[in-house]
């Protein structure tokens, strides 16, 4: 009898622990706090937790600006979500140096599933050759103009090179308006600009290693140029840029006010909802035209977002395994369908699906051969700091290419200073 | 017997941090990773080698000068007024409650509201500068290096100087209304009246207000970081945002700590001459 019911307490025991063991909770953090997106994160964990019964996703949103600040805390407690949203390039290889950030290279090695995305948007979330997130959503900067205006002024084909962008700057300009709709008092806006130009002025190698905060050394003369180039812009701009947000400046863009806005291509689809009725078939795209520049002409600047799984996570195989569904070519489609956005999913892209707009402009994503990171994300903080602060006063034309670059020069050996300690 | 739970709690929540944060200084550390080093003083002597660190004290003094010429200095003068005999009793009420509104908005929606008001193309200020035949003076607030931290500071005295204004008016509630009437007996003016009766009546409570918006001018963070951030250029900068960039933007929650004790010693001090003011009394 005693032996029977031991036995019994046994299977008991092991049966108990079975259930415990099948059941997964994860905890899952984004930065989309409005809706749609909300929801629509909502509705991807539901899907998730259909398909696996024996998992349990906690969804939590903390809106874009105290998310940055968010993160960083959550990160060094216990209570780290076990997957959660970032920005690839330095804001998560600092997490990755840390320790925070779960190499997930083998799992997706082990079936193959690597292969499903699109090379050019995989490689930002890599860091000394391993992989430590997958994209959510593409992107990449592109200047957007109104076709009646360049009409108007004269100008048939958008611009190839810098020169036929300045005379065509000149022309619009002719009209009586400010060409180009900028608004850059948050210093991201401007960062967009000068990863675009640096890229172009620099060769490859040089901006590649720059970026390391170990190592960079921003001594390349290409950067001043760069500069000196952005410089020539600066009068085209509606007055009063470091005043105003790049939102309000796209409204004055949607009512005529300006001829072009330098936009990211996800901002696209918000376009047919919030500008005028019939502009979204008025507009066009073009990339940054090619400048004289040693570095790539073809480049485009923009960085996928996307997710990773914390290295804290109890539930390693099963994160992982959410993160590819949460990136994967299921969510790709609904959220193609709900937001026009793109993942990194290869051919995804199927050209009677959305407007022709937003599929050119993904195509050039796609078809990219590399992406440029945002110059802020790239950077370390601190050097961005001083970066953003010398492009501001550049924006108001109260310094000059080489001294701001100075500045950028010191505050990179400071911070070379303090890694190399 | 019965206090050691609040002398705990205090003990815990109070002095607990404050020495967690003092110790926390001497290390260079960030949130999210295990490594800490021991920097012994470095971040104070980097503190004080840094120029942003004195804009930012530089702000601050001029956010505590200006707080105290509008909300005490003004808000001492509409006091008087509204106590005076010049005003009715309704007027006096309706302006009393009209002045004190601002102070109970909550600041995100002040910002905001203000925020618009210094816009450069639509808002309200250059509008009216351009209608009065202003327009030359016309500019960006917030982004011209020269006008932001004024801008921002303006802001708070609009919303804060009907707050004081009302601490003191309760004071001067409290006047006995004899002083007044053998004042008036003796043929003193208004003007008299209030130099002579009232002033000196209230000193304590001018001091208690200085000494509040003193204190407030250098714990200033949630005005700075909504309308500026402390940009243009860093010229915004006061020692709360100057210690949030530290701690969030610049993941050094060691140099963090150490701007914290700065505040906290400069508060503390001026804390002490408000403890000191009252043993006076």
């Amino acid at each position: 009898m005693r032996k029977m019911l031991s036995v019994l307490m046994l299977m008991f025991f092991l049966l108990s622990c079975f259930a415990f063991a099948e059941q997964v909770n994860l905890k899952f953090l984004h930065r989309w706090t409005q809706e749609p997106d909300k929801s629509f994160f909502d509705g991807v964990a539901r899907a998730y937790e259909k398909e696996h019964p024996n998992v349990k996703i906690d969804v939590q949103a903390v809106a874009n600006d105290a998310y940055k600040e968010k993160i960083k805390v959550m990160l060094g407690t216990e209570d780290a979500p076990d997957v959660f949203f970032t920005w690839p390039g330095e804001f998560t290889n600092r997490f990755i140096r840390a320790g925070r950030v779960l190499d997930i290279t083998n799992y997706m090695l082990k079936d193959g599933s690597l292969f499903d995305y699109v090379g050019s948007q995989v490689i930002p979330f890599l860091y000394n050759g391993a992989l430590y997130g997958l994209p959510y959503r593409v992107d990449g900067k592109i200047f957007v103009y109104n076709k009646e205006i360049f009409k108007k002024a004269g100008i048939d084909n958008p611009p190839a090179t810098f020169d036929e962008f300045l005379v065509d700057l000149d022309k619009l300009s002719k009209l009586g308006i400010k060409p180009i709709a900028f608004g850059n008092s948050e210093p991201w806006a401007v960062s967009h600009y000068i990863a675009a130009i640096n890229q172009k002025s620099v060769p490859e190698e040089i901006w590649e290693k720059d970026l390391d905060p170990a190592f960079g050394m921003w001594t390349d003369p290409g950067y001043v140029e760069a500069l000196r180039i952005y410089s020539e812009l600066v009068p085209y701009f509606n007055d009063y840029s470091n005043a105003l947000k790049h939102d309000q400046t796209k409204v004055a863009f949607y009512q005529g006010l300006n001829a072009m806005a330098y936009i990211e291509i996800v901002e696209i689809p918000t376009i047919a909802t919030d500008a005028p009725e019939g502009f979204f078939d008025k507009i066009g795209v073009f990339p940054f035209p090619a400048t004289n520049g040693p570095g790539d002409q073809h480049y485009l600047v923009g960085y996928p977002e996307g997710f990773v799984v914390s290295a804290n996570s109890k539930h390693p195989e099963e994160a992982t395994d959410f993160l590819k569904f949460l990136t994967g070519k299921q969510t790709g489609i609904s959220e193609l369908k709900t937001f026009g956005y793109f993942n990194g999913i290869k051919n995804m892209i199927s050209p009677e699906e959305v407007q022709p707009i937003v599929y050119e402009t993904a195509k050039l994503v796609m078809d990219s051969d590399k992406m440029v990171n945002w110059l802020d994300s790239s950077l370390h903080a601190k050097i961005w700091a001083v970066y953003s602060v010398e492009l501001q006063k550049l924006t108001d034309q109260v310094t000059t290419p080489e001294k701001a670059m100075e500045a950028v020069i010191e505050a990179a050996k400071k911070v070379r200073e303090e890694f190399n300690q | 017997m019965y206090v050691i739970p609040a002398v705990f709690f205090v003990l815990m929540f109070v002095y607990f941090p404050i020495g967690m944060n003092f110790y926390n200084s001497l290390f260079k550390m960030n949130s999210y990773s295990d490594v800490k080093t021991f920097v012994g003083l470095k971040h104070y002597v980097n503190i004080f080698q840094d120029p942003i660190f004195y804009t930012a004290i530089k702000n601050n003094v001029l956010y505590a000068v200006f707080s105290l010429i509008f909300q005490v200095g003004f808000g001492m003068i509409l006091a008087i007024l509204l106590e005076g005999r010049y005003v009715g009793k309704k007027i006096g009420s309706f302006f009393r409650n009209v002045l004190f509104v601002p102070s109970i908005i909550s600041i995100p929606a002040v910002a905001l509201l203000w925020y618009f008001i210094y816009n450069p193309q639509m808002g309200l200020l250059n509008g009216l500068l351009e209608n009065i035949g202003l327009g030359a003076m016309k500019t960006a607030w917030l982004a011209n290096p020269n006008t932001a931290i004024y801008s921002v500071i303006m802001m708070s005295q609009w919303q804060y100087t009907g707050y004081i204004m009302i601490l003191l008016v309760v004071s001067i509630q409290k006047i006995p209304r004899e002083l007044y009437e053998s004042a008036e007996i003796d043929g003193a003016s208004e003007f008299q009246k209030a130099i002579h009766i009232t002033i000196p009546s209230i000193k304590s409570m001018l001091v208690v207000t200085s000494i509040i918006t003193i204190i407030g001018a250098f714990k200033l963070f949630s005005e700075v970081y909504i309308m500026t951030g402390g940009g243009p250029y860093n010229t915004t900068q006061v020692l709360g945002t100057y210690m949030y960039r530290a701690a969030f933007k610049f993941d050094e929650m060691g140099y963090g700590s150490a701007v914290a004790v700065v505040i906290f010693i400069i508060t503390f001090a001026i804390s002490i001459l408000q403890l000191r003011s009252f043993t006076d009394d």
